[in-house]
């Protein structure tokens, strides 16, 4: 049951944010359609400008598997059958919520979790509905 | 499907191409380490130009079996297992994608390194509910049909092979036309995912399909053509609301096949056309529970020959599988899967071990880095109706036989 809850409502836990590029024009999200962008099903924002997953590389990150219903392996192997089959295009890595934050704030269309405490610059934080 | 009177010898390329396949692999790695072990986004056109972002792979194996030759001369060891990509995508405009794959492989007599446009497609996207993509595009079937040149997408060396057979990827991954994809809301029932397509298939003659034609003419008989046949079809997913789950159903069908064959007589050569109309249906399921994964998949073809009189082949098969992830560098699995040949295609057959095929397989794999993996699997399997390589199979016995198989894979 408690599986079946977090598939339909997979918000980000309260000490997470969800940053986007400034150029980004939406203001807020729903939870269901932060779960399309991470597993695929929506690649664009409204404005147009193509959705551009970041993501810390090699860790274990609680929010990507509470906001996807995948664990970091999973989830890189997800994206890689999209990559080669033409379906979708690989989530950018970071090595720490710093360089996410630069990650993000210097790629068009980018959205990232972050951990709450991470001085934040250049980005626009999404309120999640 | 072959008789034993269609036995014909052919000679054997397997150990020169294994090695040529090693080298192809070494070039491979070796300039990805020039490069970088990683995806590279290059910015062709200014700073203010969209990224190109490109990614490929390369995957060399080995297979060593008992008993029989299969996907190539396994019984002495075959390095005739070879896997090359190279991808390129950029986002000219909004809503708008372009993307293009090539691939090389080689699987036993199969594939023979021919450069093959994997895809080459534009794609619009008009909102999630609806997007239309054209060109060469990758056909969608079941959970596996489009990425099975991809190792990285699966814990095992070998998709289960009574529902994707590795030798026929020419004929199945890709057609050359459009479809309509999207994702349509169900609310509290989940969501259903969707893609239509229609187009041409442009079969190689250096492909599985041709390969199989060829093992079941006769010695006096050489295969000239493949035609383009249209195709049409589509793949549904059911996203349930429990997290994880999927259940899948596809169709496709192809109205008109014909491949032309010519005899040599004492009077000059006579050719032959036959034709035939196929049906699909594969049937899916797949769940992801914390570290496991389940997928069970079913498929039907049904292959009608035109000519009078009619006659019906069908194809069945289908596995269940289940992996279990212990870290973010070993993950095992294991698979059963059944593969049957019914109607008119079984009455041609002599020996009863070429009308099925059961394959039991146990698989670890090895996330070296997040670039670099290697997978051991077992196998035992018991039929031979999927060896397709009646020279390098002359007997048939009903039993048992084994195979190990060994792959590794880079990829950026």
């Amino acid at each position: 049951m408690l599986s079946l809850v977090r598939g339909l409502h997979a918000n980000p836990p309260a000490n997470v944010r969800v940053i986007v590029n400034e150029g980004v024009r939406d203001g807020s999200i729903t939870a269901t359609e932060l779960k399309n962008i991470y597993t695929g099903r929506t690649n664009y924002w409204d404005g147009g400008e193509h959705v551009v997953i970041a993501v810390l590389s090699d860790s274990t990150d609680e929010a990507l598997d509470e906001v996807s219903g995948m664990d970091a392996s999973e989830f890189r192997t997800f994206w890689q059958r999209l990559v080669f089959s033409g379906r979708g295009e690989e989530p950018r890595t970071a090595t720490d919520a710093g360089s996410l934050v630069e990650l993000v704030a210097s790629t068009r269309g980018a959205i990232a979790l972050v951990p709450a405490d991470v001085p934040l610059k250049g980005v626009k934080v999404l309120h999640v509905k | 499907m072959f008789t034993p009177s269609h036995l014909k010898m052919r000679k054997t390329r397997h150990r020169n191409k294994g090695l040529f396949g090693s080298a192809l692999l070494l070039a491979a790695i070796a300039a990805i380490s020039i490069g970088q072990s990683r995806a590279a986004d290059w910015q062709l056109f200014g700073p203010n130009a969209p990224d190109i972002e490109f990614h490929g792979f390369a995957s060399q194996g080995f297979l060593d079996s008992t008993g029989y030759n299969y996907l190539g001369a396994s019984k002495n060891g075959s390095l005739a297992y070879t896997e090359l990509g190279l991808n390129a995508s950029f986002n000219p405009f909004p809503r708008t994608r372009i993307a293009l794959q090539g691939i090389a492989y080689d699987v036993g007599d199969a594939g023979k390194y021919d450069p093959i446009l994997d895809y080459a497609m534009a794609e619009y996207t008009f909102n999630d509910y609806i997007g239309i993509r054209g060109g060469r595009i990758q056909r969608p079937q079941g959970i596996y049909n489009d990425i099975q040149d991809l190792d990285l997408g699966r814990t095992f060396v070998l998709l289960p092979q009574a529902v994707y057979d590795a030798r026929w990827r020419d004929f199945y991954e890709s057609l050359d036309g459009a479809d309509l994809f999207g994702t349509i809301p169900l609310g509290a029932c989940g969501s259903l995912t969707y893609e239509i397509y229609g187009g041409v298939i442009r079969p190689s003659m250096d492909g599985g399909v041709a390969l199989e034609i060829r093992n079941e003419l006769p010695p006096s008989a050489h295969l000239d053509e493949l035609n383009t046949p249209k195709v049409i079809g589509g793949q549904f997913w059911w996203n349930a609301p429990l997290d994880g789950l999927r259940l899948g159903a596809a169709g496709v069908y192809i109205p008109s096949f014909t491949f032309t064959n010519s005899f040599e007589t004492p009077f000059g050569p006579i050719r032959s056309v036959t034709k035939s109309s196929v049906v699909g249906q594969q049937y899916s399921a797949e769940y992801l529970w914390k570290a496991w994964t389940f997928q069970s998949e079913g498929c039907f073809l049904a292959n009608t020959s035109r000519l009078a009189p009619s006659t019906n082949e069908y194809d069945l098969g289908w596995y269940a599988s289940a992996a279990y992830r212990f870290n973010k560098w070993l993950e095992t699995g294991a698979y059963y899967d059944e593969y049957y040949i019914q109607g008119a295609g079984k009455a041609t057959l002599t020996s009863h071990s070429d009308t099925f095929q059961k394959d039991a397989a146990v698989a670890v794999r090895f996330d070296v880095t997040n670039r670099w993996i290697f997978k051991v699997e077992g196998h035992y399997i018991h039929g031979t109706a999927l060896l397709e390589d009646n020279a390098l199979n002359p007997e048939r016995r009903d039993n048992g036989w084994w195979m190990i198989a060994l792959k590794s894979t880079i990829s950026f």
